[in-house]
């Protein structure tokens, strides 16, 4: 099982890679959206907006990154996908090639943050942690979601079903970012710490019962 | 008496209606007369959390059986279950202007909580407009409806807790509803309130499903199998097996 699952991540590297205009397309798409807001914001903000900011970015990409990730199995592959692999090494490659391909895109916007404003966080190390959790917690979510979506024609629908429910993590990710930057006491940090990495693990599982009746034609 | 129930509800709600507005009730400050919207909003609250409850279970119900009627009630009890969170919200911002100044209050996450889950509800109906395969749309949207309900226990229970800001009662630092009701006597209404709007909330559901399963009968749907999962999933049915698959397959 752990054999296919790395090849079929791999096999989504490749495919990512061969599409350079996919990935480019969703570069210039960060580059473009936190131009527009340092222009918006006239290039000063509090720490509060921009950590707001950054994570507004960081959701709206991920919703555009991930909404394809199912599209092109959607026709023959997925017949070909089906015979070759069980549904449990489908979703865990698609998760852990999303997360992967999410937390590059959150440290992208991260550096052209900083690029535009100088405003920055004062524990990056924590802020860095949150990036990779957060990441993690928006693949389990979005992929799962995109699989729904991947089968109907309907390409807002990912943003109309995401939302409401990556509300607790992302409320929780928000509030992590700013006890990264100023935390009274070491307690708040780990409870919260700890209450995404707990939210991550359900997400995850949830996505793993579920992805078996949705893989399925 | 099959419908003792119905009659239940209308009895309770009859006593809601007549002891909510008429019944004496504690002397207040700043929530004074408004306090009889305690027999309405709040139970609104309650239907909706226990339709929401009822129709994840169907939606369960469904992934492990695949009886299209499991999902037919699914979606029923989510459409009443959207309407009693609109009364909610309604009732609520009525009270929020007379008692906090605003219709909405920043600063309150049950309000926050309760918008999420009208949301999700929203979401739902939109995914399931979105497919014109049956089963598709029923297995799809099952799924949906779980990840949601999870998403929302956590959303409802463990954010307010962490950012502590409620200005409801029992919560931030605000008194409950306990110390308010010295002589019980909103207790004695409260109660039947709820139990009353619930069976009202169950009673519309049931109507609903009635409904459904009555334009399907007419229109020649069947609703024991579904359409194309038997071919996975059981060989009970031999017949409808092979005919659908042929069926699938030229259409392909």
């Amino acid at each position: 099982m752990l054999s296919n699952i790395l090849k079929l991540v791999k096999k989504e590297v490749m495919l990512e890679w061969r599409q350079k205009t996919a990935l480019g397309t969703i570069f210039i798409y960060v580059l473009g959206t936190t131009f527009l807001i340092y222009l918006i914001f006239q290039g000063n903000i509090t720490i509060p907006t921009w950590i707001a900011l950054f994570w507004i970015i960081a959701l709206f990409t991920t919703v555009n990154a991930v909404s394809k990730s199912f599209i092109k199995d959607a026709n023959e592959q997925f017949y070909y996908l089906r015979s070759v692999a069980t549904p449990l090494e489908i979703i865990f490659s698609k998760i852990i090639y999303n997360a992967l391909l999410i937390s590059v895109l959150a440290l992208v916007i991260y550096a052209v943050m900083i690029l535009f404003f100088n405003e920055n966080i004062s524990d990056k190390g924590l802020f860095l942690l949150t990036i990779i959790l957060g990441s993690i917690g928006f693949s389990n979510l979005f992929t799962l979601l995109s699989a729904i979506t991947a089968r109907t024609q309907n390409f807002v629908l990912l943003a109309i079903l995401g939302f409401p429910i990556i509300l607790p993590l992302l409320l929780l990710i928000v509030k992590m970012s700013e006890l990264s930057n100023f935390a009274i006491q070491d307690k708040d940090i780990y409870m919260n710490l700890g209450a995404i990495g707990l939210l991550d693990v359900i997400t995850l599982i949830l996505s793993v019962v579920l992805f078996p009746y949705i893989w399925r034609d | 008496m099959k419908n003792w129930w119905k009659y239940l509800c209308i009895l309770l709600l009859f006593y809601t209606v007549i002891m909510g507005f008429k019944g004496s009730i504690p002397e207040l400050n700043i929530l004074e007369e408004s306090i009889r919207n305690l027999y309405f909003h709040v139970p609104m609250w309650f239907a909706m959390m226990t339709l929401m409850l009822v129709s994840v279970v169907y939606s369960i119900r469904y992934l492990s059986k695949q009886k299209i009627e499991d999902d037919i009630k699914a979606a029923a009890f989510a459409k009443v279950g959207f309407l009693f969170g609109f009364l909610g919200i309604l009732t609520g911002a009525v009270w929020a202007r007379a008692t906090w100044g605003a219709w909405w209050v920043f600063q309150e996450v049950k309000l926050n909580g309760a918008a999420a889950a009208l949301l999700v509800y929203a979401a739902y109906f939109i995914l399931r407009g979105s497919f014109d395969d049956e089963e598709k749309k029923a297995r799809f949207s099952a799924v949906y409806s779980i990840f949601a309900f999870v998403m929302f226990m956590v959303l409802i229970n463990v954010i307010p807790r962490i950012s502590n800001s409620s200005l409801h009662p029992g919560n931030g630092g605000n008194p409950g509803f306990n110390s308010y009701d010295l002589d019980s006597n909103l207790r004695l209404v409260f109660y039947p309130a709820v139990l009353g709007w619930i069976l009202l909330s169950v009673w519309i559901a049931t109507l609903l499903i009635r409904v459904e399963k009555i334009f399907r009968k007419k229109h020649g749907l069947d609703l024991e199998e579904s359409l194309i999962l038997p071919v996975i999933n059981s060989s009970k049915n031999n017949k409808v097996e092979n005919t659908d698959y042929i069926d699938f397959e030229e259409i392909k």
